[in-house]
């Protein structure tokens, strides 16, 4: 009994050191961001981070943006069927793509590819004492490393939510045509009948939210690695498993309170 | 008191411990400006704490750092950012960025600090790195070099930004003995070349008979013996004794043995 209250105990303090630390590194950087002034992100950092983060997920965000596109089409599509309105086949599959599917999918694709990857090397940086060697040369790698990392990966997770809801809509059209038979018009039609603006925007917001939170969790976990080369492997699944719980908790809360 | 003996860096009474375990107790040291301090001790004595704590990367627990007379034991970070370009440091393992060329590597504090561009940048690192002859290896990555070459190009790096004093942990540690001479010679020649004060955490015994004009060794986490090379030498002291001759036996505890 004194065993588990002893590790509940310990993984609740684990718990707020992590939350702590996440909340700290958020503040620090809003802290970044209104003295801009003071140290503007470094703009070759910055654009090499939008070009690793967002040109190099396009292929694998796009392949899955199509196929859940068509998923959608085909869950949708059965009911529409049975019902004779396949007028709303365009509408089911685009409202669960633009408002839940899409910003899903796409921002756990994203934490798996981006995310990791931005721990993993933040991580190794840290063991490898070139944080402290930024340190050491003046350059405070908040404002140099972090800032240009979590900008890019709140932007470019918006730029590929947006791409990837239009693929899947065109995914949507494609299984629409080809394996339920509905023609391209209808379901062009059924998309820009019942559609609206919020329901895309809708989704927008939720990938701005997620891009923050794995952005904040893969640099936190990235900075605060202890030990070598175990310390980043730990480092790089607390990352992943925390984005992809704060994706999900993130997008309850944001559907419960636009709902 | 000359200005040359005046001290530009202070150690006074300062305390440092890890997890309750004391490292460093009352240790004082004063460095002079232009002089080859070395720090010697053996390892896990605390010599690189010590120079770490006056950067700010680790912080005292007690006692008082002072710079040009000044504390800088007590400034935030944010404040200790333009004290670091006058302290530079060369860590034990260089910490080259690995995902920049060796010329973008000595190019950043120049960007960063000395206001120029990027191709003005890679022009003056280029030049600095022929002071350390690894010009002709500005294109590659810290990868495809050697631990001595990454040294020197750590050393150009941190030159860049023109500071008064460079600390430098373990300099020579792994190195071939050609390549640990060629950073001696690095550091023998930084207060005629560049007006540089070094503070030199080593226990390589070569460069401290070739390069120091003082040593300073740090036992039991206080400065237990100061001089010239010479002047410890000739110590009576049986643990100065038992360290420059690199004995297993005799009154100096090693932590961890």
């Amino acid at each position: 009994m004194t065993a588990l209250v002893t590790s509940l105990g310990r993984s609740v303090l684990a718990l707020g050191r992590e939350l702590g630390g996440l909340i700290l590194l958020g503040a620090r950087l809003l802290h970044a961001l209104v003295t801009w002034r003071r140290g503007a992100p470094d703009a070759r950092e910055l654009w090499s981070a939008l070009h690793r983060m967002g040109n190099r997920s396009v292929p694998i965000v796009l392949a899955t943006a199509l196929f859940a596109g068509g998923l959608m089409a085909i869950q949708a599509g059965t009911f529409v069927k049975k019902l004779g309105a396949t007028g709303l086949a365009g509408w089911g599959a685009g409202y669960a793509v633009l408002r839940e599917i899409g910003p899903i999918l796409i921002g756990l694709m994203f934490s798996g590819r981006v995310g990791a990857n931005t721990t993993a090397e933040l991580a190794t940086m840290t063991v490898t004492e070139q944080l402290d060697g930024l340190r050491a040369l003046a350059i405070d790698p908040l404002r140099y490393l972090i800032l240009p990392r979590v900008l890019a990966m709140t932007f470019m997770l918006v730029v590929l939510t947006v791409l990837g809801d239009l693929v899947a809509l065109v995914g949507s059209s494609i299984v629409g045509y080809t394996v339920l038979g509905i023609e391209w018009s209808t379901m062009y039609f059924s998309f820009a009948d019942n559609l609206a603006p919020a329901d895309f925007l809708h989704g927008v917001t939720k990938s701005v939210a997620f891009g923050g939170a794995i952005a904040l969790s893969s640099c936190h976990f990235g900075i605060s690695v202890r030990g070598g080369a175990a310390g980043v492997g730990r480092a790089v699944n607390a990352s992943v498993v925390s984005s992809a719980v704060a994706i999900v908790v993130l997008d309850f809360f944001l559907t419960y309170v636009t709902a | 008191m000359s200005e040359r003996e005046a001290p530009l860096l202070e150690f006074r009474d300062v305390d440092k411990a890890f997890d309750g375990k004391p490292v460093l107790s009352s240790m004082s040291l004063s460095v002079r400006r232009h002089e080859r301090l070395f720090l010697v001790g053996t390892s896990g004595v605390g010599k690189s704490v010590a120079i770490r704590l006056l950067i700010g990367l680790l912080r005292v627990d007690a006692g008082e750092l002072r710079f040009h007379g000044a504390r800088i034991d007590e400034l935030s970070e944010a404040a200790l950012l333009p004290l670091r370009r006058k302290i530079g440091m060369v860590f034990q393992h260089s910490t080259l960025f690995d995902s920049m060329t060796v010329l973008d590597n000595v190019a950043l504090p120049l960007r960063k600090h000395g206001g120029l561009g990027l191709a003005a940048a890679r022009v003056a690192a280029r030049e600095r790195l022929a002071a350390v002859r690894m010009e002709q290896h500005a294109a590659r990555m810290p990868a495809e070099i050697s631990d001595g070459m990454r040294k020197r190009v750590a050393i150009a790096r941190t030159l860049a930004m023109r500071p008064e004093v460079v600390l430098f942990d373990e300099p020579t540690t792994g190195l071939d003995p050609v390549s640990a001479r060629h950073v001696d010679a690095l550091i023998a020649e930084l207060p005629a070349t560049a007006g540089v004060t070094a503070l030199v955490v080593s226990h390589d015994l070569i460069s401290i008979r070739t390069v120091a004009d003082r040593v300073a060794l740090l036992y039991r986490g206080r400065i237990h013996a100061l001089g010239t090379p010479a002047e410890l030498a000739a110590s009576p002291d049986p643990v100065v004794a038992q360290f420059l001759a690199g004995r297993s036996q005799g009154p100096m505890d090693t932590p961890g043995f």
